[in-house]
This record gives structure tokens, C-alpha cells and sequence, in this order.
């Protein structure tokens, strides 16, 4: 909740808040009623609901539910799919939080140096950023099919042994579908970081330099205490992505296979509620998603915090 | 990456791990564009050569068999109506909180970069739900609505940042002369926050333009509904995918998002750096 005063002026806009010079106006407020509205009808409305959802059985996706009390749950907890999901999403996470976030940064902080060149790397690294979803899908559907470009690659560099049908191999589809999200994110988080790092006075990087302190030092020992606030919130944005988007790149590259191999608990809420109309039974697994998310974050912020 | 000799160099390491990132971001763009010009026997035995002919066939098909004109005219009727609504009811959300002091504005703002955090997919079944119970499932009217909404934490968040930046002197001035709340906002803070609204615009055409599981959801499959990005992966066969063709479908459905891009570069870029850091 305190994300937009971490990585902003509070102070500023408190004051501002504070001053009552233009007090006594609450009238205004009415003005943000209509968004108010908007929100809570489409968005909290919805969520709010997934608890009350996870509790009841439809037969058809267009016939009246009925109360079914936790019998969702225990036939979620009951369900190796479930428990293979869970692992594979907890894979997906520790290949993706631990890898993106520094290397994001320290790219990041190779662009703030502005060698030759940075500013042409930087439009490289934004275009990822503007290619949708089921491009982004289709084109890595392309890359990985079984006489795609990168078994191409490996057989033109000798490495004939190592050709897979990549996207539909139980050993590699989830590391192939893991590599896909890394590939435009590591870029995009870094274009993100160095606007933070450009904030920094460079004097201080001068200083770092003449003490004799190498670039892996000035990254970690000086930049990140410096944008340690921001780099937590990018690291709770970055899990709450990972943990809950994956569904739409999964349905579209590997639909969760082959078998289960791929299938993430983002998948299997799509897919109970859409491919198999176990409505309930992917709002249970919603729950669980939506307790994952909340811990994780206030884990991430505990990390975070800045010893003050 | 071992300590550099030289004071400010980067280690030739650094340029290399750098630039190479780089490549793999741009050998998938290379590979697309080739690609869409070739079929399958070429793409597969010459990945990376330059293709034989440049003739538009991939295109011709990719647009008859995806039903892409169709498609493309949705996602320009729904990008525009989750545009012109999103604007509409975000620009006085944001004129309030900006304006207002006390406890409830306060709140409101709390309430918006809460909703910053929490992921839209997590509400998709439901949404889906209410739109059955409502009686607007599968229409564009529904997901405009759903789009609109979905953005309004970033866009309102955003606005109230550019309309703090008024100086409150402009507005005294002209209550003094009797302009009402409406006139004020319409205007004064309005047009002085031009600027913002462009970079809200900007922001929200990518998450439009480019969204897709929602839109399959609620939209459905059908041919006469459905958007670019939905009948896209149309083009994916389960026993024989031409990859020329389904690449050129790529192409045409990015043409919207690179023109803007080429046209707004600075403001595009801006948008989306300020999108991310504001939050």
C-alpha cells in the first residue's frame, strides 16, 4: 500500500495535503466517483469475490451455482496436478526473481555510465516492451518448434546431440517458457532501473572511484544502498507479474504440457475455470494464488526495508 | 568483471555480456521480419539468410485466414472506447484527489496505489462471471468497460501527479470570477495537463492494443468480435503451422504499435518509464 510514498516525494505531496490552502473543498471529491466506481465494480468486485467463488460448484458455465463449503479445497489439495503446479511455479520464481533483478541492475548501471553506444542499446532493450503477449508467443513458438531457429543454431554450432522439440519436451518446457519471460524482462527492468540511477549525483560515483572501488563495488556497495527502495518495489511488481501472468504465455506455447510439465497455479486457474469449467475448483486454486501473493510480498518489504 | 585498471572504463567483459543481451533481443526481431517472407522449407534450412523473394503472399494469406481486417477494426473500436473512457473518468478523479484535502482524498489515493499491486488476472473468473450475469458476455461493450477500469489506478495516480504541478493561484483567479468546479477543471487543469493526458493515452493504447487472455475470455473466439491479438494464434494448426504465414500475422498486428512508436519515440519511451516509476 505504501508503494506510490517509497518511490516518490511524500513529504512533498503531504505538506502539500496538509496546507489547507485550498481546504474545505471536499465537494470536489465527487469527481472521483465516477472512477471510483468504475474500479470497484470491475476489478475489487471480482476479486473480493473469488473467496465466495472458491466455495461453490457450477455444473455449466451459464447454470446456477450451489454451496459446496471447502470441498473445493479438498479435492484441490487432493490433486497431484495442484501440487505439481505449485512446484512448478515456485521453480518459475526462483529462475526468475534471483536472475532478472541484478542482472536488470547492474545493466542498468552499465547504461548510466553511458559507453558508446548506450543510447542505441537502450531503444533495443525498450522494443520487448511494446510486442504483445501472442506476438511475443508466436514468435518463440517459431524460435522453439522442432526445426525451429534455435535447434538451427545448435546444429550449425555442432551441437546436432542437443536438437529438441523444445516447447514439447516434459524436461525443457517450462525452462523454454521460463527463458521466454526472462528474455524481454531483464531489459526492460534495466531501462527502469537507470532512470532511478541517473537520479543519482555522479559526484558520488567520482568519489567511489578516486577511493579506488572497482564497478562491481560502486553497483552493489553504493548504487543499490542508494536505490535499494526502488529495487524493492521492482522486486515485489517483478513477483506479483511472475506468480500471476504466466497463464496467457503458458496457453499459448505449451497449453501446460506436455502432460502437466509446464503448468504453473496461474495455468491451472485459467485452465480448470476455461478448458475443463471446474469454476470452483480454479477459484480455490485463485485463493492460493492470492495468499502467495500477499506473503511473498510482505516478505519482499520486510527485506527491504531500510534500516531507519 | 574484474576491477578495471582505468578509472571510468567499463571492463571490455561489461560491453561484451551487454551488447550480447542485446543480440538476443534483436535476432527474435530479425528472425520475424525475414521469416515473414519465407516458407517453411526456407525458414527452417536457411534460418537467417535473406529471404528469396519479398512478395506479400504470407501477408495476403496470414490477413485472409485470420480474418485480420475484421479483427484489426475490434481492436481499434475497443482500444478507442476503453480510451475515451478511461480519459473521461480518470482526468476528474484525479482533478479531486489533486484538489482536495482531507481524510477521504487521502484514502481515495491509498485506495488507487493499492490497486497498483494487485494483478488483474487474479479477478479474471469473476469478471467473467459478472459479465453472464449482467447479460453482457461476449461483447465489446463489456470489455471496454473491463479495460477502462482496469487502468484507472496508474492513469489516476498519474494525473493527480501532473495536476499537483498547477499552481493554485491560476484556479483562485478564476473562482474569483466565478467559474464553477466543472469550469475550472475544464479550463484551467485540463489543458494544462495536456502533457500527463498524452502520456496516459500513450500508456494505455499498449495495455489495449496489446491485451489478450482477457480478451479471449470475454470476447470469445468469434470471428465477428474478436480482436487481432485473439485471431492471431488462429493461425497456429495442430498438424501443420506455415510459420511465413502465422509471422506475417505478427507483423500486421504490430503495425499499429510501431507507427506509434516511431511517431511518439521520446513520449512512448517517457510513458512507460513514467508508468513504472510512479508506481
Amino acid at each position: 500500500m505504501n508503494v506510490s510514498s517509497t518511490s516518490l516525494a511524500p513529504g512533498r505531496v503531504r505538506a502539500r495535503a496538509r496546507s489547507g490552502r485550498r481546504g474545505r473543498r471536499s465537494a470536489v471529491l465527487l469527481f472521483a466517483l465516477p472512477a471510483l466506481v468504475l474500479y470497484t465494480v470491475f476489478t475489487i468486485g471480482p476479486m473480493a469475490s473469488v473467496f465466495v467463488v472458491s466455495t461453490r460448484e457450477w455444473t455449466s458455465i451459464i447454470s446456477p451455482s450451489s454451496f459446496v463449503g471447502l470441498a473445493n479445497y479438498k479435492r484441490m489439495l487432493a490433486d497431484d496436478v495442484f501440487w505439481q503446479a505449485c512446484i512448478n511455479t515456485l521453480i518459475q520464481l526462483a529462475a526468475i526473481i534471483p536472475v532478472m533483478l541484478p542482472l536488470s541492475f547492474m545493466l542498468a548501471y552499465y547504461l548510466t555510465r553511458k559507453p558508446a553506444g548506450h543510447q542505441v542499446l537502450r531503444v533495443i532493450l525498450f522494443t520487448p516492451a511494446l510486442i504483445s503477449l501472442a506476438a511475443k508467443s508466436m514468435i518463440f513458438l517459431a524460435i522453439f518448434a522442432p526445426s525451429g531457429l534455435f535447434n538451427a543454431v545448435l546444429s550449425a554450432v555442432g551441437l546436432a546431440d542437443f536438437e529438441l522439440p523444445w516447447l514439447a519436451d516434459p524436461h525443457t518446457a517450462l525452462v523454454t517458457v521460463i527463458a521466454v519471460e526472462l528474455w524481454g524482462g531483464i531489459g526492460y527492468t534495466a531501462v527502469l532501473f537507470a532512470a532511478r540511477l541517473g537520479s543519482i549525483d555522479p559526484e558520488v560515483f567520482e568519489a567511489a572511484q578516486l577511493d579506488g572501488a572497482g564497478h562491481l563495488r560502486q553497483i552493489w556497495q553504493i548504487a543499490y544502498p542508494i536505490a535499494r527502495d526502488y529495487f524493492g518495489v521492482l522486486t515485489m511488481l517483478e513477483f506479483v507479474g511472475v506468480l500471476f501472468s504466466s497463464a496467457g504465455t503458458i496457453l499459448l506455447l505449451t497449453r501446460g504440457g506436455p502432460g502437466y510439465a509446464s503448468t504453473t497455479l496461474s495455468y491451472l486457474v485459467y485452465s480448470k475455470a476455461f478448458l475443463t469449467f471446474q469454476i470452483g475448483y480454479s477459484q480455490a486454486v485463485g485463493v492460493v494464488l492470492f495468499v502467495l501473493g500477499v506473503l511473498g510480498i510482505v516478505v519482499i518489504r520486510r527485506a527491504f526495508r531500510t534500516e531507519s | 568483471m574484474a576491477r578495471t585498471k582505468s578509472r571510468t572504463r567499463l571492463s571490455p567483459v561489461s560491453h561484451i555480456l551487454a551488447w550480447a543481451y542485446g543480440l538476443l533481443l534483436v535476432i527474435p526481431l530479425y528472425f520475424l521480419v525475414i521469416s515473414s517472407f519465407k516458407d517453411n522449407t526456407e525458414i527452417f534450412s536457411e534460418p537467417f539468410a535473406l529471404p528469396r523473394s519479398w512478395l506479400p503472399d504470407n501477408f495476403v494469406a496470414a490477413w485472409e485466414t485470420a480474418v485480420l481486417g475484421p479483427g484489426l477494426l475490434n481492436s481499434a473500436l475497443i482500444t478507442g472506447g476503453a480510451e475515451l473512457v478511461s480519459i473521461l473518468v480518470a482526468v476528474p478523479a484525479a482533478f479531486a484527489i489533486a484538489r482536495s484535502t482531507g481524510v477521504l482524498s487521502a484514502l481515495t489515493e491509498r485506495f488507487f496505489a493499492a490497486g497498483l499491486l494487485i494483478p488483474a488476472f487474479a479477478a479474471l473468473v469473476p469478471t467473467m462471471l459478472l459479465a453472464i450475469a449482467v447479460g453482457l458476455f461476449q461483447t465489446r461493450e463489456f470489455l471496454v468497460l473491463f479495460l477502462a477500469a482496469s487502468v484507472m489506478p496508474l492513469s489516476v495516480l498519474l494525473l493527480t501527479q501532473f495536476m499537483r504541478t498547477i499552481p493554485p493561484e491560476l484556479e483562485e483567479s478564476a473562482s474569483m470570477d466565478g467559474a464553477g468546479t466543472g469550469r475550472i477543471l475544464m479550463s484551467i487543469y485540463a489543458p494544462l495537463t495536456m502533457p500527463g493526458i498524452a502520456t496516459v493515452l500513450i500508456l494505455n493504447f499498449l495495455t489495449f492494443w496489446n491485451e489478450y487472455l482477457f480478451t479471449l475470455s470475454l470476447l470469445g473466439p468469434d470471428v465477428t468480435l474478436r480482436t487481432s491479438q485473439v485471431a492471431l494464434p488462429g493461425l497456429v494448426s495442430q498438424g501443420y503451422t506455415e510459420y511465413g504465414i502465422l509471422l506475417a500475422g505478427c507483423l500486421i498486428t504490430m503495425v499499429p504499435v510501431y507507427l506509434v512508436y516511431i511517431l511518439l519515440q521520446r513520449h512512448v519511451e517517457g510513458a512507460l518509464l513514467q508508468g513504472a516509476i510512479k508506481s
